[in-house]
């Protein structure tokens, strides 16, 4: 019967090593207050921040040097990434570029791409957005209705794009358009395109969030003018890519770290000598953490061995966010709040209500849960 | 994956297809309608084929001995097989024994653990004190008993015995040890959260080892059972019970994954503890998925399933409940508070 396996990875001692040079750095930085650590670095963006830990090598590590790359392992990227999460460092900006669009540049990408693209990405200057929701599509991506249509020396886009985070920040959107047939053509005559923002015919709309905030975006696309070596893995494989690109999406920290800095500080609110349930409470949350640990670096260690793990990474998205969804839950059981509750006065009860508001949406992007469990029951031979 | 271990597996697998029949687990079960364990010897048919085998007589690490992480694959197949037998017991209590330097016997031995207020004590070469609940407890000649500050190991076939059993038919009998010799003893200062952590570890990976058969269990079930015209697993509902089973059951592994290689280099009681509370909790979740993907089939007598569900309410209580182990790591976490709590789950602290 289908089974999945984490295999078990080794540490190398160069991952070991850098993590106490990363963690030193950050420690640094925030002693130097040059920021204050934040629930989901997913939210907080510093293109200064970004840009010292490009200078660093810490991003692209594991991308060809001749792109600006460190030619190191996936491992060593892993620990990178936790760290900065753990420390809830404002690693918004560089993250999509680093995280998703660059590696996808790379495998699919034309020469022109990788060599303009890839090294300002490493170098914490160059951002990304991913335009695949529609309006009309969500789950469904395969319906998309924008298009691109032939011109000379490239492709013209009309549509338009919703939920698009930090497109009005990034330099690049990636867009996933439709090239050829018709939306009940499903999966065929999708095709990926690297998008200039600053390109005339682009508008950029911000749509805030419940809380108030502003993350995602609706982009509009004019007949966008886009070269021709700016389609990603040539005409019609759109929907190829974007099913490779899940695995380097949804298996990482970021899916399972989101709320970590609040677990941490319930820690300290609770004090060093807890009552057995807020023990165990604070228990169970560390538990899970160590285990999706584990099998994260598991994934970035077939990663590693050029393998494309998308349904195990499915498997550790679910996870990990039902994890990150529960930790406010948890830190409510743990403390109090009002009347007279802990932390009013150190900004604990701001941390609790921000990334209680946030984590409803963890189980929504990237994939939803229904959507992952889906592909799990494909992975297990249901469908 | 050595081929050593692929060779022992497979022999296991064989061994249980020839010998673990429905009818000796039937008869092996206490909790049996017929009084099943009556028949004491039911399993001894079992037992004599995995000892001729050579698979009751490793984790002493003697040098032509499988490797730690061979010898727990054997206890994560016999949990997958849900098997009568006393053999993570023996396993691991071998390798306690060896690391005593106390020549292990042959047969099998159990761990007899005291519970908190029943510390059992020594002197004039004898020990006294009751146990509760030790596996296997009349099937088993030999016994490691742990008192303030030493290991023992004890012969128990004399000793005075009160039957019981777990939730699952197994033998948890209660053992009297005023009439049982010891026969060697070793000086340990952590004796006994040594033997509740081997224990704790030994179930933790029995349980990996049953939820893979629950999902085993389901996948054909939900391929067979047919309902509103088609297979129920072609039903979303269902193909979502069955995703997050798959979750559980890998995570389970994992966490115990983790508590295995951590027990190869030293230091393990807080990954036993992870994986414990890990797995535990995911048996109760894999346990009620199986029972509501079953119908009424899964909650007869008839049908096996019940023989690996009730062994993953049982084994997630032994040796710890999660709610213990989870209280363990609560207090280590906050007493290193917010500032190593990363270094904690990084393993960078000294944590024993
Ligand atoms: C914070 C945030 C950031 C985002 N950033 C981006 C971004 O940068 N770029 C981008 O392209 N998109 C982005 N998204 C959009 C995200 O990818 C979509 O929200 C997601 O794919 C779901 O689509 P939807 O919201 O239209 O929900 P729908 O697809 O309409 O789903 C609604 C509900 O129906 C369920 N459902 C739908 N189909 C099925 C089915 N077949 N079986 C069972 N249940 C089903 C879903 O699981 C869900 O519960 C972001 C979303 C959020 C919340």
């Amino acid at each position: 019967m289908p089974q999945f396996s984490f295999e078990p990875v080794v540490m190398p001692p160069e991952a070991l090593k850098l993590r106490q040079e990363v963690r030193a750095f950050l420690a640094d930085e925030i002693q130097k207050g040059s920021f204050t650590p934040a629930v989901g670095s997913m939210v907080e963006g510093d293109e200064a921040f970004s840009q010292k830990i490009g200078a660093k090598g810490w991003l692209g590590m594991t991308w060809p040097k001749q792109y600006g790359g460190g030619e190191r392992s996936s491992l060593e990227r892993y620990v990178v990434v936790e760290e900065l999460l753990a420390a809830g460092a404002p690693s918004l900006c560089h993250w999509i570029a680093e995280r998703q669009s660059g590696p996808q540049i790379l495998r699919h990408g034309s020469e022109r791409a990788k060599t303009t693209i890839l090294p300002e990405i490493a170098a914490g200057r160059c951002y990304f957005a991913i335009g695949m929701s529609e309006p009309d599509t969500g789950s469904d991506l395969a319906s998309v209705k924008s298009r691109a249509v032939k011109t000379d020396g490239g492709w013209r886009i009309t549509g338009r794009k919703v939920w698009t985070s930090f497109a009005h920040r990034a330099h690049y959107v990636i867009a996933l358009v439709r090239t050829s047939g018709t939306p009940d053509q499903r999966h065929y005559g999708l095709s990926q395109f690297i998008v200039d923002m600053k390109t005339p015919g682009i508008t950029v709309r911000p749509i805030y969030n419940l809380y108030g905030g502003h993350d995602f975006n609706e982009v509009t696309f004019d007949d966008v003018l886009v070269p021709d070596d700016m389609i990603v893995g040539g005409e019609g494989r759109g929907w190829e890519m974007v099913v490779g690109e899940l695995a380097f999406e949804r298996s990482g920290p970021d899916r399972f770290m989101s709320s970590y800095p609040l677990l941490a500080e319930a820690v300290d609110e609770m004090g060093p000598d807890p009552e057995r349930m807020q023990a165990a409470e604070l228990g169970r949350a560390v538990a899970h953490l160590a285990t999706l640990r584990r099998m994260s670096a598991s994934i970035a260690g077939m990663l590693n061995d050029g393998k494309s793990p998308v349904t195990e990474a499915a498997l550790v998205k679910d996870l990990g966010t039902t994890l990150e969804q529960e930790i406010p839950e948890i830190v409510r059981r743990i403390l109090p709040v009002e009347p007279r509750g802990v932390g009013s006065d150190n900004g604990y009860v701001d941390l609790q209500q921000l990334a209680q508001m946030q984590c409803v949406s963890y189980s929504i992007r990237g994939g939803t849960r229904e959507i992952l469990r889906g592909m799990i029951a494909r992975g297990l031979g249901l469908r | 994956m050595s081929d050593m271990r692929d060779e022992m597996l497979r022999t296991l697998d064989r061994i249980v297809e020839d010998t673990a029949t429905t009818a000796l687990r039937e008869a092996a079960d206490e909790k049996a309608s017929g009084g099943g364990g009556a028949k004491g010897d039911a399993t001894a048919a079992l037992w004599a084929a995995l000892e001729e085998a050579g698979i009751t007589a490793i984790g002493g690490g003697g040098e032509d001995d499988v490797s730690f992480a061979d010898a727990m694959e054997l206890v994560r197949r016999a949990g997958y097989h849900a098997l009568p037998v006393p053999l993570a017991e023996t396993i691991i209590a071998r390798r306690m024994l060896a690391r005593a330097r106390i020549t292990a016997p042959e047969g099998a031995i159990t761990l007899a653990v005291p519970g908190a207020g029943e510390l059992p004590r020594e002197g004039g070469g004898m020990l006294t004190g009751v146990i509760q609940s030790v596996p296997y407890g009349r099937a088993a000649a030999h016994a490691v008993v742990a008192t303030e500050g030493k290991l023992h190991l004890v012969a128990i076939h004399d000793a005075m015995m009160t039957r019981g059993t777990n939730m699952a038919g197994e033998p948890r009998d209660v053992i009297d040890l005023s009439r049982a010799k010891v026969l060697a003893s070793a000086a340990s200062p952590t004796a006994i959260a040594d033997l509740e952590a081997e224990g704790a570890l030994v179930r933790a990976v029995a349980l990996s080892g049953a939820l893979s058969a629950c999902l085993d269990h389901c996948l054909t079930w939900v391929g067979d059972r047919v309902q509103f015209g088609k297979p129920i697993g072609k039903h979303q509902a269902v193909q979502h019970l069955l995703a997050q089973l798959a979750e559980e059951t890998a995570a389970a592994g994992a966490a115990a994954d983790l508590a295995i290689e951590a027990a190869m280099v030293g230091p393990r009681r807080f990954e036993v503890a992870i994986a414990k509370a890990r797995a535990g909790e995911a048996a109760g979740k894999a346990a009620n998925i199986a029972h509501a993907t079953f119908g009424a089939m899964g909650f007869t007598r008839e049908h096996i399933l019940h023989y690996t569900t009730r062994r993953l309410w049982a084994w997630r209580n032994e040796f710890g409940s999660e709610v213990y182990w989870q209280a363990e790591i609560g207090r280590i976490a906050a007493r290193g508070g917010a500032r190593k709590l990363w270094p904690l789950l990084t393993g960078e602290l000294e944590r024993d």
